[in-house]
């Protein structure tokens, strides 16, 4: 057992959260997916047209550009965002749970849910791959991690890697969710208790059961990391960094999958409080959860720096041909004025909002980091991918980048499609909170179990049992 | 007789693990006897049986067969297609570590969910006696017997230890 003080209430700080009868978690989670029905009909219904025109627009857009690979950047931007947003939340549930944390519990669900996006992802990444050029044009191989491979290997193993992202991420989420499904099949009613019986498979909790569980998400968990980390890999490399003659970065890779991370945490605090406010659950959802998470949040930020500055002195000071034009495409080029906008959003805003105690440890203050995050990134990934492909096809051979591309600005089908995107992955999202609770019921339950609010000495505290 | 099984269901944790013991001093088999929750208990919690399993062997059968598939794939294309690029060696590990990786990773996961549906014992076609307020905090323990004077003496180990209610199946 270890003692977590958590209160000094006389000090002005909360007290811990009481603890809620597990009748009562039940009734009150599963009362959620039914929680504003008609709300929630009408912005899926809204999602889903806006779905539909992004996808006849990208669908559009390739029969009108397939010829020309530079006005494919901004669609190239978008799925990055939605790979890095989607999925770097999971993590968000994985990493403090192999850490034993207690205070993840209630987040575990929504940062889960956000594997779906990855069904978007691999949908809208098909014409993407088809304007991928091929690893060698006119007997000309480009400099790529694939070497003498075939020249659509990336387009093969790229997608590969993408489905077993997704394949994992929905294997975690439907493993975690298969206790939930039992107490919807006891407890709901109609198309909903129908489903859950489907759904849980027969899951009746035995000692077994729950053990296996503990195990599977211990591994999906593990296997999703792995794996993440090796799709970020693969994308920033093959969609960024072998479109652009000269750029070799080792750096940039794992830029790309920190700042998944910093996307991720920060939509799963954007959700947590929208689904806090929403459902009214803030029983369940407390300062701590958003304190904890506004901690990471302030660290990955700050580790967004690090990363870009560790890549970015290597090209300033390497001072040869090939560094000053990668600094002249990324950084002082077409987009100088989106990298600055959104180096402020993602790292300097964020860091001078986080950084007091007071912001982090409030319900309403990390939304507004969150939030300044997810436009930065957006905007950084515009920065990088828009510019990254607005190079030729017949220059991306050449040693170096000879001829700074002009700036490449969005037409009415990239904005249809982003909007298309954003919404496509959001949609299943929304759509899921009607079938399983948000927040995961037998977790919350844990929550409770484990951990008691207790006075100690002249001050409150939590008493967290760490028994595993 | 049949098999027939009961169930008690308890308020207290305490008092499920009483029964679970009187199981266990009462000289039931391992495994005619188990405790049903709506949340994971801590491992042992209850004084049940841990039975051995295999799981962790799924995903190392995986990555071992994902891996020595990726192996041929990438050593076997380039022998059949020798070309020698930049003076380096015709098998370079370099060249073939991301498809090993991703090979040895898919087939990984694969193979954990395989893993998964034989160690959950789910779909669980036959889930026997069962009560719904589990998944609102009672516990239950239920037992499995083949006798008539089995079933009154567990029903009595189950009341002992505080049931609130023992149903039959």
């Amino acid at each position: 057992m270890s003692k977590t003080d958590t209160n000094t209430h006389n000090k002005g700080h909360h007290l811990p959260p009481k603890n809620v009868p597990f009748n009562e978690i039940t009734k009150d989670l599963i009362a959620t997916t039914v929680t504003g029905s008609k709300k929630i009909k009408q912005i899926s219904i809204l999602l889903s047209i806006l779905s539909i025109i992004g996808i006849i627009a990208l669908i559009v857009k390739y029969f009108a550009d397939h010829d020309d690979s530079t006005k494919w950047g901004y669609v190239a931007a978008l799925i990055s965002f939605l790979l890095s947003v989607g999925g770097g939340a999971p993590m968000v549930g994985i990493a403090p749970v192999l850490a034993k944390a207690n205070w993840v519990r209630p987040v575990t669900r929504i940062s889960a849910i956000f594997s779906l996006t990855g069904v978007s992802t691999l949908i809208l990444i098909i014409p993407l791959m088809m304007m991928l050029p091929p690893l060698m044009v006119d007997g000309v191989r480009r400099r790529s991690i694939w070497f003498e491979g075939p020249i659509y290997s990336p387009h093969v193993w790229d997608y590969v890697a993408l489905m077993g992202l997704v394949l994992t991420g929905l294997a975690l989420f439907y493993s975690a969710a298969l206790p939930d499904f039992a107490a919807m099949r006891e407890h709901s009613s109609g198309w909903r208790k129908n489903l859950g019986k489907t759904l849980s498979r027969g899951w009746i909790g035995t000692d077994s059961q729950w053990r296996t569980l503990r195990m599977r998400i211990g591994m999906f968990g593990t296997f999703y990391f792995l794996i993440l980390i090796f799709v970020n890999f693969l994308f920033a490399t093959d969609f960024a960094m072998s479109m652009v003659p000269g750029w070799r970065d080792a750096i940039f890779p794992m830029y790309h999958a920190i700042t998944s991370l910093q996307g991720g945490v920060a939509i799963v605090v954007a959700s947590l409080w929208i689904i806090r406010k929403y459902f009214k659950l803030e029983k369940y959802i407390h300062v701590d959860q958003f304190w904890s998470l506004s901690r990471l949040l302030f660290a990955l930020t700050l580790l967004w720096i690090y990363f870009f500055y560790s890549a970015f002195i290597v090209f300033w000071y390497g001072r040869s041909a090939n560094d000053i034009a990668w600094i002249e495409l990324l950084i002082t080029g077409p987009m100088m004025w989106v990298f600055l906008t959104g180096a402020f959003f993602i790292w300097i805003a964020p860091w001078w909002w986080l950084i007091w105690n007071k912001v982090r440890r409030s319900v309403n203050g990390p939304i507004i980091g969150a939030i300044l995050i997810l436009i930065g990134l957006f905007l950084d990934r515009l920065r990088l991918f828009v510019t990254a492909w607005s190079v030729p096809t017949e220059s991306i051979h050449e040693k170096y980048l000879k001829i700074i591309p002009e700036l490449v600005l969005p037409n009415y089908l990239d904005i249809l499609i982003i909007i298309g995107g954003i919404s496509l992955a959001f949609l299943p999202v929304l759509l899921i909170s009607r079938v399983i609770p948000v927040l995961s019921i037998w977790e919350v339950q844990q929550f409770n179990l484990l951990a008691k609010p207790i006075k100690y000495m002249k001050t409150h505290g939590v008493l967290v049992a760490k028994p595993d | 007789m049949a098999k027939q099984s009961l169930i008690g269901l308890f308020e207290k944790a305490d008092s499920a693990a009483d029964a679970m013991d009187g199981f266990n001093n009462g000289g039931y088999e391992l495994g005619s006897f188990d405790v049903l929750t709506g949340t994971p208990y801590p491992e042992g919690a209850f004084g049940e049986h841990v039975p051995q399993h295999r799981l962790f062997r799924f995903p190392a059968f995986g990555a071992i067969v994902g891996f020595t598939l990726a192996v041929f794939l990438t050593a076997g294309t380039q022998i059949a297609y020798p070309l020698v690029t930049g003076g380096k060696p015709i098998l370079s590990i370099f060249a073939m570590l991301i498809i090993m990786y991703e090979m040895t990773m898919l087939a990984g996961v694969i193979a954990t969910v395989v893993g998964i549906i034989f160690e959950s014992r789910l779909p669980n076609l036959a889930p026997g006696v069962y009560d719904k307020r589990i998944t609102e905090g009672l516990i239950g323990v239920v037992v499995t017997v083949d006798n008539d004077s089995k079933v009154k003496d567990a029903q009595k180990i189950l009341e002992k230890a505080g049931a609130i209610e023992v149903k039959h199946s």
